[in-house]
């Protein structure tokens, strides 16, 4: 049994987790009182009208009145066929709502993937090569900086340096700008520059520590005494197995960027991206929206597992994919 | 015409700067190797031999780590060599293998691949495919079975004794001329490590090469050597040919070890008492605070150097020189010569 039936397996896994994750989310959506229900009952009580009878429309209307059974089914098909519904406050329906913030929320989001995931290892192995030298503070108090500071306060204050003092970016996000345009690079570098801070200090560290060990580890000493350059040992012997537990932390970070580090970076900087629709939503009580965003986020998260998985048993040779 | 050693060793030390203080791991050693011949390097844990042969190619970290003394290959000083030159004489005429082979090959890397590197290093012209060919040479070489299907396996799949025979493949890349082999079968049962030591016999008739072997095994030591270098806490104690070292052991240090061999008068108990401190070492005999042959003498000034007990066997005790008496140690020489050479047979 090779790579493709684990691989095969792995995806199958996934699906299952999703299909759990949401039927508990429908569980609970249908044990709390439904808001558009209650509105009509408010607001046919306040007209002198029967609140019984408008609750019964309402719940008519929304297909409230169907058997559990034959609502679950209709909601886990729609969610699957991607029919998530419709936004009331921005009148269009929730998916195209979901590309439209994503559309944006990947212009800084690959970017930003690609360069932690390639300078964090770099930094934190240069780090542990020069362990407990000033180089190797100068790195870690760099990386401790960006981590410690949040990443909205960092954020609004180098706006107010390049935007509004030296006026070498623009201080609101401007969407007509082509995605591959150099006015989008101008105005999108502080946004990633703030995210990529924010999230080498705990890859790099990882990376550091990581290295740390492996540099002192046997197999580093047969490569030097098989005569293999300094270079070629930290680039193949020491960087390969450092990438292993690495790739969790970097898949972690992504996953916490899509969910809490962008929304307030998009927030500050005006960026109309998934996590300023998730923040609009929730002001707005747009119960669809927000579910589809949470179901995206669900997606994304079960993706990113199974990408780590599967990276995992590339890295490691001595993960073995067939016995699980 | 005298001939050039192989491998000249002069003064060796090497220190380690810690936070208690400056850790001397060995401390002023000297030995040679001849070409061909199989020296062993003897001791306890912790008694710096392990760093002694790394210090050769300069495989200790630096820093903490610091040598000091001349280390000459064929007459050329290793310790004025630039760094390309240091990578040439690693693994192309020194070639290590070490003592645990369960770490010492990368677990992300096939053997081959490990294997080619190691080819690749020291010529850089061979191809890809060539460099794999004499891997499966190699690997058949050193005896394991169906090397060409196996090249492509992670070291995971390999056995203790076979990752140590793949070890000893790399390490033949380059046809060497000295192998530093540091306790190469501690790690492996001792079925698996009479293999080893037989391999590595042939391969030594095969290749002619010298064979510096570090081990605490005086087992092993017997059934391999020429000649003996017995370390104790950085120093050097007794030195000789194997069969000085059996049949006359002479630095109680020696005597105790031999002492300490299955059926031996120590084999329950050992040697009481511990290594000294390496950051703060005591005044005098660096064993006189373990000996029980031990006089005030002993444990003043610095550690005694070596006296001979006949031709080049050399002890370094106080008992060995002129004005002292060594039969209170080795006892009338017929009994000195009984109790040895039974201490090895049994073993």
């Amino acid at each position: 049994m090779g790579l493709e039936w684990y691989i095969a397996r792995r995806v199958a896994w996934a699906f299952v987790v999703t299909f759990i994750i949401i039927s508990v989310t429908w569980g609970l959506l249908a044990a709390s009182p439904n808001p558009q229900v209650s509105n009509a009952v408010r607001s046919a009580a306040m007209n002198g009208d029967d609140p019984a009878e408008a609750r019964e429309i309402q719940k008519k209307r929304l297909g409230l009145d169907e058997p559990l059974t034959k609502r679950y089914v209709d909601y886990m098909v729609s969610v699957y066929t991607l029919n998530w519904g419709w936004s009331q406050t921005r009148s269009q329906p929730v998916t195209e709502a979901v590309m439209n913030g994503l559309y944006y929320t990947v212009q800084y989001s690959i970017p930003w993937t690609i360069l932690v995931i390639l300078i964090s290892p770099l930094i934190g192995i240069y780090s542990a090569a020069n362990q407990y030298s000033w180089k190797d503070h100068a790195a870690t108090g760099f990386a401790f900086f960006g981590y410690a500071i949040p990443n909205f306060f960092f954020g609004i204050i180098l706006l107010l340096i390049f935007g509004l003092q030296l006026g070498w970016i623009p201080i609101t996000y401007n969407t007509d700008v082509g995605v591959f345009s150099l006015a989008n690079a101008r105005q999108l570098a502080i946004p990633i520059f703030v995210l990529v801070t924010g999230s080498i200090g705990g890859t790099m560290r990882v990376a550091r520590n990581e290295s740390a060990e492996f540099i002192n580890a046997d197999f580093v000493k047969t490569a030097l005494a098989k005569g293999v350059s300094p270079f070629r040992i930290y680039a193949r012997h020491i960087m390969r197995p450092t990438m292993v537990p690495l790739s969790t932390t970097v898949v972690g970070q992504l996953l916490a960027l899509f969910t809490g580090a962008s929304l307030l970076v998009e927030v500050v900087f005006s960026i109309p991206g998934l996590g300023r629709l998730l923040f609009r939503s929730i002001l707005a009580q747009d119960t669809s929206i927000v579910l589809g965003t949470s179901l995206f986020f669900v997606f994304i998260a079960t993706i990113g597992n199974l990408i780590q998985d599967l990276v995992y048993t590339v890295l490691d040779p001595r993960i073995s994919f067939s016995d699980r | 015409m005298t001939t050039e050693p192989l491998l000249s060793v002069e003064n060796l030390h090497t220190t380690f700067t810690t936070d208690a203080g400056t850790l001397t791991a060995v401390d002023g050693i000297s030995f040679e190797i001849e070409e061909g011949e199989t020296m062993c390097l003897v001791g306890e844990s912790g008694s710096g031999k392990t760093v002694a042969s790394e210090s050769i190619t300069r495989l200790v970290q630096s820093p903490p780590g610091e040598v000091q003394g001349t280390v000459e290959f064929r007459g050329r000083d290793i310790g004025e060599m630039d760094d390309t030159e240091l990578r040439e004489i690693r693994g192309g005429d020194v070639a290590h293998i070490f003592q645990n082979p369960q770490d010492a090959l990368n677990h992300c890397y096939t053997v081959g691949w490990q294997i080619v590197e190691a080819v690749q290093s020291h010529e850089p012209n061979t191809g890809r495919e060539a460099a794999r060919e004499r891997a499966v040479e190699l690997l058949t070489e050193v005896g394991i079975a169906n090397a060409a299907a196996r090249l492509d396996d992670y070291p995971h799949e390999f056995s203790g004794g076979q990752k140590q025979r793949v070890m000893i493949a790399m390490a033949l890349v380059t046809n060497p001329e000295l192998l530093i082999a540091d306790e190469p079968t501690t790690a492996l049962d001792v079925t698996v490590q009479a293999q080893i030591l037989k391999l590595l016999d042939r391969l030594q008739d095969e290749y002619g090469m010298g064979i510096l072997f570090v081990t605490h095994d005086l087992g092993v030591v017997a059934q391999i050597a020429d000649s003996v270098v017995v370390m104790y806490a950085g120093k050097v104690m007794e030195r000789g040919s194997v069969l000085d070292i059996f049949e006359q052991p002479s630095h109680p240090y020696t005597r105790a070890l031999i002492e300490c061999l299955p059926g031996g008068e120590r084999s329950i108990d050992g040697i009481p008492g511990t290594l000294p401190d390496p950051v703060d070492p005591p005044e005098g005999c660096r064993f006189a605070p373990r000996c029980e042959h031990a006089v005030p003498e002993c444990r003043t000034d610095d550690h005694p150097e070596e006296s001979p007990v006949s031709g080049d066997h050399l002890a370094a005790c106080i008992y060995y020189k002129p004005g002292y008496d060594a039969t209170v140690i080795h006892g009338p020489e017929t009994d000195a010569q009984a109790n040895a050479t039974g201490g090895v047979t049994n073993d």
